[in-house]
Formats: structure tokens, sequence, C-alpha cells
């Protein structure tokens, strides 16, 4: 898996079905959370906050990434019609492992809303919703990333645990 | 040619802003909105928006050139900065987009050096209203980014929208939710 990970200018692999999702309990406490021209979502404690913490998950990471990792910060996000994030970088840990983890359900690909990774010397990633799949990537300095402006005309939300951690 | 030499009082809050309506004369009006009918348009996206343009500022065409000048002749632009009380203003650029089904583009505030006014003249030859998407949504955002919408103007025909662009003028077009084609040209007064 390490060599599929490194196969591409963003070091990534996605994997399908990566938990039994339908087992995991989910009650989120979403808050409002905008800054303008930068974000507008909702966000809550991640919801595998514990699981994505664990040495177990942490010592798969290595297995897949080849990289040792010290986890900084997790957190649910939730993107409703209108929502959207802007692309960015992270200005404080610029090297960063970045773990998604989808529990979007009944997504269709024109109400947008999916994960985009870009720089300008790379080609761009682009990371369609997908229940239940666990996307990791690899991000350096100077790369950046959103979700994607979702559609007045979606019937769901974009939710997701979005997961950081930094290589030692 | 202009239809109209009047600038309405500008409405100061959240941020100096007017809409000038009927502002080009029937027959100019006809002649523009047929000549950008005949654009090769560019589809561009990012994060930020989703619509087609095409960039006017240097193309030289007959009816290009009158729009160019009633946009921004001297005489106009000394109106537009009487108006909003703002320092000469020395040119304009311009480009015309599209925005189709689904076009969009998010909040942002158009501070780029030397942008002073920002205007939007309206060529959608079809009445829009707030189901068909397109409108400019105006909001006022406080010291850590929390936003409220506090107008929509919905686009009319030949009509043009102007505001002082600044740290305050955050407004985005809203998402097209119908299949219509809203056509602008649009561009800014620099100083």
């Amino acid at each position: 898996m390490n060599r599929i990970f490194n196969s591409s200018d963003f070091p990534f692999v996605r994997l399908s079905k990566f938990l039994d999702i339908d087992s995991v309990e989910y009650n989120p406490s979403f808050r409002n959370e905008e800054n303008i021209g930068y974000f507008k979502r909702k966000q809550s404690k991640a919801v595998l906050e514990e699981f994505w913490k664990s040495s177990d998950f942490v010592e798969f990471l290595k297995e897949v990434t080849g990289l040792t990792l010290s986890f900084r910060g997790a957190k649910h996000l939730s993107y409703s019609a209108g929502d959207y994030s802007l692309l960015h970088a992270d200005e404080l840990e610029p090297n960063r492992l970045a773990i998604v983890y989808d529990f979007t359900k009944k997504w269709r690909l024109e109400w947008g809303g999916y994960d985009l990774y870009t720089s300008p010397d790379k080609e761009p990633l682009i990371c369609n919703r997908d229940y239940g799949s666990l996307m990791i990537v690899k991000l350096d300095k100077g790369d950046l990333s959103c979700t994607r402006y979702v559609s007045l005309k979606a019937k769901e939300d974009a939710v997701i645990d979005f997961v950081t951690y930094i290589p030692e | 040619m202009r239809n109209t030499e009047k600038i309405p009082k500008i409405v100061k809050e959240p941020y100096p802003h007017v809409v000038v309506k009927d502002f080009l004369d029937e027959q100019t009006l006809d002649l523009v909105t047929y000549a950008l009918a005949g654009l090769e348009y560019d589809f561009d996206e990012s994060d930020l928006f989703s619509y087609l343009s095409f960039g006017l500022t240097d193309v030289d065409h007959p009816v290009i050139n009158i729009l160019r000048d009633d946009l921004g002749d001297s005489s106009w632009r000394k109106k537009v900065a009487s108006s909003f009380g703002v320092k000469p203003l020395s040119k304009i650029d311009l480009s015309a987009y599209v925005y189709g089904l689904g076009s969009f583009l998010l909040p942002h505030d158009d501070q780029v050096e030397g942008r002073v006014i920002a205007y939007s003249l309206h060529l959608t030859d079809i009445e829009m209203t707030d189901k068909s998407g397109g409108a400019l949504c105006i909001y006022e955002a406080n010291e850590v980014g929390k936003s409220e919408l506090v107008k929509t103007i919905i686009p009319e025909y030949n009509s043009l929208i102007m505001f002082e662009v600044s740290d305050k003028s955050w407004h985005q077009v809203g998402e097209i939710l119908e299949d219509i084609q809203r056509l602008t040209v649009t561009g800014w007064y620099h100083s």
C-alpha cells in the first residue's frame, strides 16, 4: 500500500468501506462556523475522535504512508446547501497528513461539495463524496485544499471527520 | 449612448452602492446585446466561482468601443466619482460574464489595488426573479467574519449596479437555479 500511496503528485490512498460505518453512533452536536470569504459550514467534535487518536490507527497510518506521525487534531464538519470552504493552506503545519472519513449519504455529483487538493506544481486531486470511505493524503508546504461549494439544490449535507497528523 | 446622465442618491449601508436603471438607450442596448451574443466565452471555474467570461478591456470592436465610452468616458467617471465622494477615477476595465444553470460567485470583497468602484451592467433580457437565482447579495460582516445578508438585488435588464470597493464590500452572485443565461458586463473604475 505504501507504493500506491507514493505514486502520484499528492501522495494519497483512498479506502472504501473502511469501517462498519452503519454501526457508528452518529449524533454530532453542531455549531455554525463562518469566516466570510474563507468558509461557511457547521462543526462539531469528531465523531470518531478516540479512534483517530488510537495507537492502532496511528500504526496503520505508518504502514500506509511510511511516516511516523503524531495526532494534531480532529473535527466533524458539515457542509449544507450554500456552504463552502475556499482553497487554503495550513500556516502552522504546512507539512501534514490529512484524513477525511466520509459520513455523506446519497450524494449526487452535481451538488459539488467535493474535496479538492491543489498546488501550482502538482496535478489537482479531486475526491468526490463516498459514504464510508477513508481518504489519506499527504500535503506539503504550498499545497492547498478546500471543500467545494455545495449547490443550493443539494438535498443532503456533506459530512466528514477531518483529521490531521504531523510527521515527526 | 447613455440613456441617462443621472445617478440616484447613493445608498450608504452596509457600504455605498447604487442602481442606475435604463442605463443605455434602446439602440445601443440592442447592438451591445447582439455583439455580446456573438462572443466565444471561456469557461472559468475555481473554488470561488463558476461562469463563462470574455475580457473586453482591450477589444477593438465598434459596439464594444461605444459601450466602453458609455461606461467609462471622462464625463461619466466624474459623475461616478462625485456621487460616491471618491478621488478622480482614471479608467475602467470590463469583461462580459454569462452565468448559466449552476453558476455562482461566492462571497468576496473585490479588493485589489487600484479598484475604487465596482460596476455591473445587467443585460439579461428576461425577467429574473428570486427563484431564478443570480441575485447580487450584499452582506455585512463583523470583525470575526460572521456575515448577515442585508440586501438582495435581483438584476433588471439595462440596470447598472455600482458599489464602492473596501474591506466592507462583501457580496456574492447567487447560484443560478433555472435554465437562464445571466449576462452582464462587469468591471471596476480605477483610481
